[in-house]
């Protein structure tokens, strides 16, 4: 990697470990006090470089720093107050969630933030201004300004005396003649006088010299320098911690006379401090404003960093709080909009914490469920696959079907696996009649149907049932169970058992047919004399086999023209009393009771096929009542069913399993067609009712019917 | 109403600053005198003995076309003024640029008024162009705060001189 690489990759670092920092709320403090710091010491270090004096420089640079503290606080609230307002407002008009909430949050956090602290502010700064303002009140102004007066009338006194004193001697040394009688004058008139010093000058040559010993000032003190050679003045100086005031008078022949006094040391101490104060007061008059300003910007400064922090702190909490709910809240949209299910990945505490941790365990809960359901219906996705029964899902309006792998295969239809197709693509592929039949049920149904998918006939059993409760069911489920190769190969084993029994049936008459036959003409190669007899007798045995054959191949001929069943309303206990009546009397010994328990009952059945299932089964009855006894027609009706039974007390079904019976040509008697119970069987089956035999106790039998209400 | 006529223009042509120039080859010698009255504080301070001043700027600026002003020199001369409150003599002292231009005494509270409203003439020197130039003058008294926090310089306004050629 060349140097360029080098450098993109220090710049993408030194970009993630600013990305890294500028989010820390620490970096950000200590990098504002940083700046502010330094500048602060720019500042200070301009303005010192400019010579400012120490105390301005203290002012100004205290005044710059809270300016510059209250700026940028300013400067940041406004900031996070206006961010936070532009993004809640973005995200009131995107719609997001949370952010009514926030947005009234934040302004209850603001208003009850703002108000109170610009009162707090304005009632400080106005109560600070005030107590500054009575720093200066008129009695502290009085005592400086009384202080400096005292000093100026003292300083202005002695200035008077010295000036009086000088011109005094004046005159007197003016009025003496000569020299010595002057010095005389002088010497006199100063212990008279009481003056500290008294000094006669002639050509900056001093003539006499007279000092207090006591006042060392004015041992101290040089000649007066007067340039402008003013004849008279008075003049006050510092000298030796005191002030010195002298006065000078210059005499006629140009000599001067100089006056002079020192004043109290200790007075002019105390004078001195007090000037000193009531310079000071001035000063400090003068720099009332900036003090003012200072203490105003301080309680501002102050102020914005209540503010700063309780708005800081307000967004922060707001955050804090409304974060798990809003998490919480958008969670179960996104479930609600159907995301997946998934845990608030917050942390939170409290009460909220509590509610969050409910909601997770319900997820999980919930996920749980889910999977479990999820294995279910892999489990059922495997068997639909597996077993050979199709089976069709519809939804509730019977619109969209779906189908396992065997419907697909029976419909010829292997979309119906992969996804949901319209019922009416089933009228599209020929197969409108299941289509039909299933827009037409109304609740659970089964029946037959035959379906022609790719024009190749199948025989069906429907089964139709609705998903959930009546009336309005959730979906539909529908079965199809394909009994083309069942029925085809019950028919072909019924047809090589009515062949077989039928061959059975023939061949019986046929033998003794045969037998006659052969002895005929046995006897008449013979010529036996018996011929006469033996003719017409085998003749008789031959036709009545005949006949027997003939009745056989009648009774198949009625078994296989069995017409429609034609249906109307019959009081099925006066039907069955009309047919017992026929059996009164049939055979000594016996009894045909009918024990009628319909009331009157009307039902839709076919009364000729109905007359003709209860003879036979009362034939039956009778036939098996070898000694006479009784025969009991009960004709009634329970909850959902229409019951018919003949019960007998002859020897009963055997051995022999009573579904056989329901066979055709099956007889266990040798005589007789075979054909009565299936005839039986088939008129109740078209009946929708199932017939069977039972045994009775300790004998007899029962032929029990039973034809669902509704279908009667 | 002309009397007032009269005042009105005696307040027009007197300015609030004036500024006397005298250009040499590459010097400037400036003469200002403050016509404006001296606040309050300011002469109350003096007489109480708190020292005070009065800051003179002097800014010269070329003019440049398509950009702002050129400042060629920054000038300041500080006249200071105290009162002893003992003696009561007036010590008066004129800086120019930190450097000491005078100094002086005062008897009386007029007469140092005087000295630091009229100071000492400021010779300043001039770059040598073939332009005009410009200097802007002013007078600051002392630091004012405006609602409390915002700070002016209270003085005279801005007073602006063309200065010819300087060949």
């Amino acid at each position: 990697m060349g140097p360029a690489g080098d450098r993109g990759d220090a710049v993408s670092d030194w970009r993630r470990r600013w990305q890294r920092y500028r989010r820390q709320n620490r970096f950000l403090i200590a990098l504002y006090v940083l700046v502010l710091a330094l500048a602060g010491g720019a500042y200070a270090l301009f303005s010192r470089m400019a010579g400012l004096p120490v105390e301005e420089l203290t002012n100004r640079l205290l005044i710059f720093l809270l300016w510059w503290f209250d700026l940028t606080l300013i400067v940041v609230l406004l900031f996070i107050l206006l961010r936070n307002f532009v993004k809640l407002a973005l995200e009131r008009r995107y719609g997001m969630l949370g952010s009514r909430f926030r947005t009234k949050l934040l302004l209850s956090y603001v208003g009850l933030i703002l108000g109170p602290s610009a009162l707090v502010f304005v009632l400080s700064a106005s109560l600070l201004s005030r107590a500054a303002a009575s720093w200066f009140s008129a009695p502290v102004e009085g005592m400086a300004g009384a202080g400096v007066t005292l000093a100026e009338g003292l300083r202005r006194q002695t200035e008077a005396r010295v000036s009086r004193t000088v011109e005094s001697l004046a005159r007197e040394v003016e009025a003496a003649p000569g020299e010595a009688v002057r010095i005389e004058v002088l010497e006199r008139l100063h212990g008279l006088l009481g003056s500290q010093s008294t000094s006669w000058w002639r050509n900056g040559t001093p003539l006499l010299e007279l000092l207090d010993p006591r006042e060392r000032a004015l041992q101290r003190l040089g000649g007066l320098d007067l340039d402008d050679g003013t004849g008279r003045g008075v003049r006050t100086e510092r000298a030796g911690g005191t002030l010195v005031v002298r006065a000078w008078h210059r005499l006629g022949d140009g000599s001067l006379l100089i006056v002079g006094e020192a004043l109290p040391g200790d007075l002019m101490a105390a004078q001195a401090r007090l000037a000193v104060a009531g310079a000071a007061y001035e000063r400090l008059k003068l720099d009332r404003p900036t003090m003012t300003a200072t203490v105003v910007l301080g309680f501002g400064a102050l102020a914005l960093m209540v503010a700063f922090a309780a708005i800081w702190l307000g967004l922060y909490l707001s955050r804090r709080f409304t974060a798990p709910l809003l998490a919480l809240a958008a969670t179960t949209q996104r479930i609600a909009g159907g995301d997946s299910l998934e845990e608030v990945p917050l942390p939170a505490e409290d009460e909220v914490g509590l509610l969050v941790g409910s909601f997770n365990a319900m997820v999980r809960r919930l996920r749980q469920r889910e999977e479990e359901l999820s294995a279910t219906v892999r489990r059922l996705d495997t068997v639909l696959g597996a077993v050979r029964t199709g089976v069709l899902s519809l939804d509730a309006e019977r619109c969209r079907v779906a189908g396992n792998p065997a419907a697909a295969a029976l419909l010829a239809m292997p979309e119906l696996v992969n996804s949901e197709q319209p019922l009416s693509a089933l009228d599209e592929v020929g197969l409108g009649g299941l289509a039909d039949r299933i827009r037409a049920a109304d609740g659970a149904s089964r029946g037959g149907l035959t379906i022609y998918p790719q024009g190749v006939a199948r025989q069906v059993e429907v089964a139709i049932v609705p998903l959930g409760a009546a009336p309005g069911p959730t979906g539909w489920v529908v079965a199809l169970e394909d009994l083309t190769q069942l029925l085809r190969a019950q028919r072909q084993a019924a047809w090589s058992e009515v062949a077989k029994r039928l061959a059975h049936q023939i061949k019986n008459p046929l033998t003794p047919i045969r037998l006659a036959a052969e002895r005929i003409a046995r006897q008449f190669e013979r010529g036996s004399a018996e011929l006469g007899e033996i003719v017409p007798a085998s003749c008789h045995a031959i036709v009545e086999h005949v006949q027997v054959m003939q009745d056989l191949v009648d009774a198949f001929s009625r078994f296989a023209k069995l017409p429609p069943t034609a249906r109307r309303p019959v009081a099925i206990g006066e039907l069955a009393a009309q047919v017992v009546a026929l059996y009164q009397g049939v055979r000594p010994g016996l009894e045909v009771r009918l024990n009628d328990r319909t009331d009157g009952m009307l039902v839709a059945l076919d009364p000729d096929q109905l007359r003709q299932v209860l003879t036979n089964l009362i034939d039956n009855a009778i036939e098996a009542s070898d000694g006479g006894g009784l025969v009991t027609v009960t004709a009634g009706a329970d909850s959902s069913e229409w019951v018919l039974t003949v019960d007998d007390d002859g020897h009963g079904l055997g051995t022999t399993d009573p579904e056989l019976f329901f066979q055709p040509f099956f007889s266990t008697r040798g005589r007789g067609s075979g054909v009565g119970l299936a005839i039986i069987q088939r008129i109740v089956t078209d009946h929708g009712g199932v017939v069977r035999l039972l045994p009775r106790e300790p004998r007899g039998t029962r032929a029990e019917i039973r034809i669902p209400a509704e279908t009667a | 109403m002309v009397l007032a006529a009269l005042l009105l223009a005696a307040a027009v042509a007197q300015p609030e600053l004036d500024v006397a120039l005298q250009v040499v080859p590459g010097r400037l010698t400036v003469q200002m005198i403050v016509h404006q009255e001296l606040p309050v504080e300011w002469t109350s301070a003096l007489a109480g003995g708190a020292p005070v001043s009065i800051t003179y700027r002097l800014h010269l600026y070329r003019n440049r076309r398509w950009l702002w002003d050129q400042r060629l020199a920054s000038h300041e001369l500080v006249v200071k003024a105290q009162r002893d409150p003992l003696t009561g003599v007036f010590a008066l002292v004129a800086e120019l640029d930190k450097e000491i231009l005078a100094s002086g005494q005062e008897s009386s509270q007029e007469q140092a008024v005087r000295w630091v409203t009229s100071p000492p003439s400021v010779e300043v020197p001039v770059p040598v162009r073939h332009e005009p130039l410009w200097l802007f003058v002013r007078a600051e008294f002392f630091t004012r705060y405006k609602l409390l926090v915002i700070p002016t310089a209270e003085g005279t306004e801005w007073v602006q001189r063309a200065i010819g050629e300087t060949p």
